[in-house]
C-alpha cells in the first residue's frame, strides 16, 4: 500500500506543477488586458511637430492605406493611437541588460500608443537561432500583427519570415537585420554603421592628444557583422590625412566572453609596449579590458575606450581608466522600433522610400533605402551619445 | 507469462504508462492555454520544429541502451551540412552527390569514434565529447564562418513545405524512422543484442555477440544518420553557417533519457521513447504559444526530467522484489533486477 501511495503523491506533486505553470500564466494574460484598458491613450496629440515637407511624401506612398487611415492623425504625422495591435519583441536572446532596456522602450511607446504591451520574448543564449526561428514559427500560428525581431540567425531566420509574412504580419528589425532583407519591412537601425568609425576615430584622438598616439582593437569575435562593419568603418577613417596620427598596431578577438576578452587586453600589453589605447567596439570587451588595466595598475599607460554600457563603465570613467565611450540608447531603439511597427501594422505608413512619421518623444523619422545592405529599408536613429566623467552619471 | 512484453520489462511498460499520462496532462494544458494549438498546422510545425532532433534520438535510443553515448552527434550534424554547402559553394559537384558525400563523412565521423570506442576501449563519453568539439571545428573550417545558401530550389521546397499533402519530407522520414527503429529494437535480434550488449558487455562476448563489430556499425549508422539530420536542417533553414545546430545534442539526450532509456545501458523502448518526444515537443509548443519564457520553458522541462528520474528510481525500489533483499546502489540494483526478468522472456 505504501508504494502506491508514494506513486499517488508524486503524480499530485507533477499536476500542482502543471497546475502553477497554468496560474502564473493565467496572471499575465490578466495583466495584458488590465494595461489594454488602464493605459492612457492620451499622448498622440501632445508632441504635434510640425513636419510639412516629409507629410507630401507620406501621403504619396501613402495611397493604398487611405482608407484606413485617419486623417486628422496623416495631418501631423502622428499615428492615431488605440487600435488593435498584437506584437512579440524578439531579442537576440535574453538576459542581457541592453534587450531588457530595449522592452522598456517599447512599453513606454506602447503606453503612449495606448495599445496592447509587445510580448518580449526571446530564446535562451545557449539556443539563439533555433529559438528565434521557433519564436517566429509560433508567431505565425497565434496570428499575431507584427513580430520586431533583433536577428542573430542570419538567412537562416528568412524561411521562418517568409511563413509568418504569409500571414499578413509585419516584421521589423531592429539592432540586426535579416541580411538579404527578404521578408522584412523595415530595419530600425541603432546608428549609421559609417558614423562609428568616426566617433571611435575621434575618442581615440581625444584621449592619445593632438600628437596621436597608437592603439589596439580588442574586437567580439572575428565573423561579428556588425563590428567587422565598424571596424572597416573606422579602418577608413584611419587611412585620410586628418587621422595619419593615429597608428592601429593590432586588432585581437575576445569572442564576446568576459574572460577571454580579459586575457587578450593583457596580451596586447605584453605584445606591444608603446601601445596607449585598447578600442573595443563591443560592451563585454570594454568592460573587461577597462578591468584588465585596473586591475594590473596600468590605467596610467594604457586607457581604453569603445562602445560600452553607461552602468557597467562608470567605475572605470571616474576612475580615469576608460575617459570616454559611446553608446546609443537601447531604450530608444525599442521605443522608435515599437513606433514604425505599429505604424506599419495598423496601416498608417507604408513601408517605402521616403514615408515619414513622428515617434513620441523622439520626433520624426523617415523610412529610407539602406545604403549599408544590397537591398532593404531603414530608419536611422542615431545619433551616438559620448560618455565621460562628467555625463556618465 | 509476459510473453508480450517483447523485451521489455513490467517496469518498463508501467513507465510508457506513466509517460503517456503525463502526455495527456500536457495535451490537456495546452488545450486549455491556447486556441491556437489544435491544428493541423500547428502540429506540423511543432515536429517541424525539432525534427531533426528527434530523428536522432531514435538511433541515440539504440546507443544509449548498448550502453554507450555519442555527444558528437549536433557536430556532426553541422559537418555534414557543411559538407553539402562547401561542395556546393565552390566546386561543380552535383548536389544530391554532394549530399551522398556529406552523409559518407559523418559515417566516417561515426566509425572512427566507434573504432576508438569498441577497439581501443576509450570510453565514449570521452570519444564522442573530443568529437563534439573537434567536428564542429570542422564545420566551422568548412564554412569560413560564412553563411552559404542559394540552394537549389528543390531543395529548400524539401525541408520548407508539404511532400504529402501538410506533411514535410522530414516528418514522413521521422515516421519512418520511429517505426523501423521501434520494429528493431524491439522484435529482432539486432535490437535484443543491443539490450544484451548494454546490460553486460561482458556476459554478451561470451555468448558469443561480436560486441566491437556490432558498436562500430552502431556509431557508423549514429554519424550518417546526424549528418543526414544537418542536411536536413540546412533544407529547413535555407542556408549554413559553421555554428549549425550547436548544442543539440542536449535536448536529443535529454528526450532519449525522459523516455526511460537508463544511461547505464540495457533498458528502455522505443514507444517511450516517443512518447517522451511527443511530450517534450508539446510542452514546447505549448507553453512558446503561451508566451511563456524560453528560460522558464527549459526550467520546466529539466523539473520534469528530474520529477521522472525519482520517479523512476522510486519504481524500481518499491516495486521489485529483489531490491528488497538485495540493499546495493540503486543503478546496480537496477539491472540485478532486470537481467533475470528479460531472461525470462528468452
Amino acid at each position: 500500500m505504501i508504494k502506491y501511495k508514494k506513486l499517488l503523491a508524486l503524480i499530485a506533486a507533477l499536476a500542482m506543477l502543471a497546475a502553477a505553470c497554468g496560474s502564473g500564466d493565467d496572471d499575465a494574460g490578466d495583466d495584458t488586458v488590465e494595461d489594454e484598458t488602464t493605459e492612457e491613450t492620451t499622448d498622440a496629440g501632445s508632441d504635434a511637430e510640425d513636419d510639412s515637407m516629409e507629410e507630401d511624401d507620406a501621403m504619396e506612398d501613402d495611397s493604398m492605406e487611405e482608407d484606413d487611415a485617419d486623417s486628422g492623425a496623416m495631418a501631423d504625422g502622428e499615428f492615431e493611437a488605440g487600435l488593435d495591435f498584437n506584437a512579440i519583441l524578439l531579442p537576440k536572446f535574453t538576459g542581457i541588460a541592453v534587450f531588457d532596456q530595449a522592452n522598456e522602450g517599447a512599453l513606454e511607446a506602447a503606453g503612449e500608443l495606448g495599445t496592447t504591451e509587445a510580448e518580449f520574448l526571446g530564446p535562451t543564449a545557449d539556443n539563439s537561432v533555433a529559438g528565434q526561428i521557433e519564436i517566429v514559427t509560433n508567431a505565425a500560428t497565434q496570428g499575431v500583427d507584427a513580430v520586431m525581431i533583433s536577428n542573430n540567425a542570419g538567412d537562416q531566420i528568412e524561411p521562418a519570415v517568409a511563413d509568418l509574412v504569409d500571414t499578413g504580419a509585419v516584421v521589423v528589425t531592429w539592432d540586426s537585420p535579416i541580411p538579404s532583407s527578404n521578408g522584412e519591412s523595415v530595419f530600425v537601425a541603432q546608428v549609421d554603421f559609417d558614423e562609428t568609425g568616426k566617433v571611435m576615430a575621434d575618442m581615440a584622438r581625444s584621449i592619445l592628444g593632438d600628437d596621436g598616439g597608437s592603439f589596439a582593437i580588442l574586437s567580439a569575435s572575428p565573423d561579428a557583422s556588425n563590428q567587422n562593419a565598424w571596424i572597416g568603418a573606422l579602418e577608413e577613417v584611419l587611412a585620410t590625412d586628418e587621422y595619419a596620427d593615429l597608428v592601429l598596431l593590432d586588432t585581437v578577438y575576445g569572442n564576446d566572453e568576459s574572460e577571454e576578452s580579459y586575457n587578450q587586453a593583457l596580451a596586447l600589453v605584453d605584445q606591444h609596449p608603446d601601445m596607449e589605447l585598447i578600442m573595443s567596439p563591443t560592451t563585454v570587451g570594454i568592460a573587461a579590458a577597462a578591468k584588465a588595466m585596473q586591475d594590473e595598475d596600468l590605467c596610467d599607460d594604457v586607457k581604453v575606450s569603445g562602445l560600452g554600457l553607461p552602468d557597467e563603465m562608470r567605475a572605470y570613467t571616474q576612475s580615469g581608466c576608460a575617459p570616454e565611450f559611446a553608446l546609443w540608447s537601447f531604450v530608444d531603439l525599442g521605443y522608435l522600433t515599437y513606433y514604425v511597427t505599429y505604424g506599419l501594422a495598423t496601416g498608417q505608413i507604408e513601408a517605402a522610400d521616403g514615408a515619414s512619421f513622428s515617434a513620441g518623444r523622439m520626433g520624426d523619422y523617415t523610412i529610407e533605402t539602406d545604403p549599408t545592405r544590397d537591398a532593404g529599408l531603414r530608419v536611422l536613429m542615431g545619433p551616438f551619445t559620448v560618455y565621460n566623467a562628467d555625463n556618465v552619471g | 507469462m509476459t510473453g508480450t512484453l517483447g523485451f521489455l520489462t513490467r517496469e518498463d511498460r508501467r513507465w510508457e504508462l506513466l509517460l503517456f499520462g503525463i502526455l495527456v496532462l500536457t495535451v490537456i494544458f495546452n488545450v486549455t492555454q491556447s486556441t491556437n494549438y489544435v491544428g493541423v498546422n500547428n502540429f506540423v510545425n511543432l515536429f517541424e520544429l525539432s525534427i531533426e532532433k528527434i530523428i536522432i534520438a531514435v538511433v541515440m535510443a539504440f546507443v544509449i541502451i548498448s550502453g554507450e553515448i555519442d555527444l558528437s552527434v549536433a557536430s556532426v550534424m553541422g559537418v555534414g551540412a557543411c559538407v553539402v554547402a562547401a561542395l556546393h559553394d565552390s566546386t561543380s559537384v552535383p548536389f544530391l552527390l554532394a549530399i551522398i558525400i556529406a552523409i559518407g563523412v559523418g559515417g566516417l565521423a561515426g566509425f572512427i569514434q566507434g573504432w576508438c570506442t569498441a577497439k581501443l576501449g576509450v570510453p565514449s563519453l570521452v570519444v564522442t565529447l573530443a568529437g563534439l568539439i573537434g567536428f564542429r571545428g570542422l564545420a566551422r573550417i568548412l564554412v569560413e564562418d560564412r553563411s552559404i545558401g542559394d540552394f537549389p530550389s528543390w531543395f529548400d521546397s524539401l525541408g520548407q513545405s508539404g511532400l504529402i499533402g501538410p506533411l514535410p519530407f522530414s516528418v514522413i522520414v521521422f515516421a519512418a524512422a520511429i517505426s523501423f527503429g521501434g520494429v528493431l529494437l524491439g522484435r529482432t535480434g539486432l535490437g535484443r543484442r543491443a539490450y544484451v550488449i548494454g546490460d553486460n558487455a561482458e556476459m554478451a562476448r561470451f555468448s558469443g555477440v561480436d560486441v566491437v563489430d556490432y558498436k562500430i556499425r552502431l556509431f557508423v549508422v549514429s554519424g550518417a544518420v546526424a549528418a543526414f539530420a544537418g542536411v536536413l536542417f540546412a533544407a529547413r533553414l535555407g542556408s549554413v553557417r559553421g555554428d549549425l545546430a550547436s548544442g543539440f545534442e542536449l535536448d536529443i539526450i535529454t528526450m532519449v533519457l525522459l523516455g526511460g532509456v537508463s544511461i547505464f545501458g540495457g533498458t528502455g523502448s522505443m514507444v517511450g521513447v516517443f512518447i517522451s518526444i511527443l511530450i517534450v515537443l508539446n510542452l514546447r509548443n505549448g507553453l512558446g504559444l503561451a508566451n511563456v519564457e524560453a528560460n522558464t520553458q527549459t526550467g520546466i522541462i529539466g523539473v520534469i526530467l528530474i520529477a521522472s528520474v525519482v520517479l523512476r528510481n522510486t519504481f524500481d525500489r518499491f516495486e521489485t522484489p529483489a531490491a528488497e533483499t538485495d540493499p546495493v546502489l540503486p543503478n546496480e540494483k537496477t539491472s540485478a533486477n532486470q537481467t533475470p526478468t528479460r531472461r525470462e522472456h528468452e
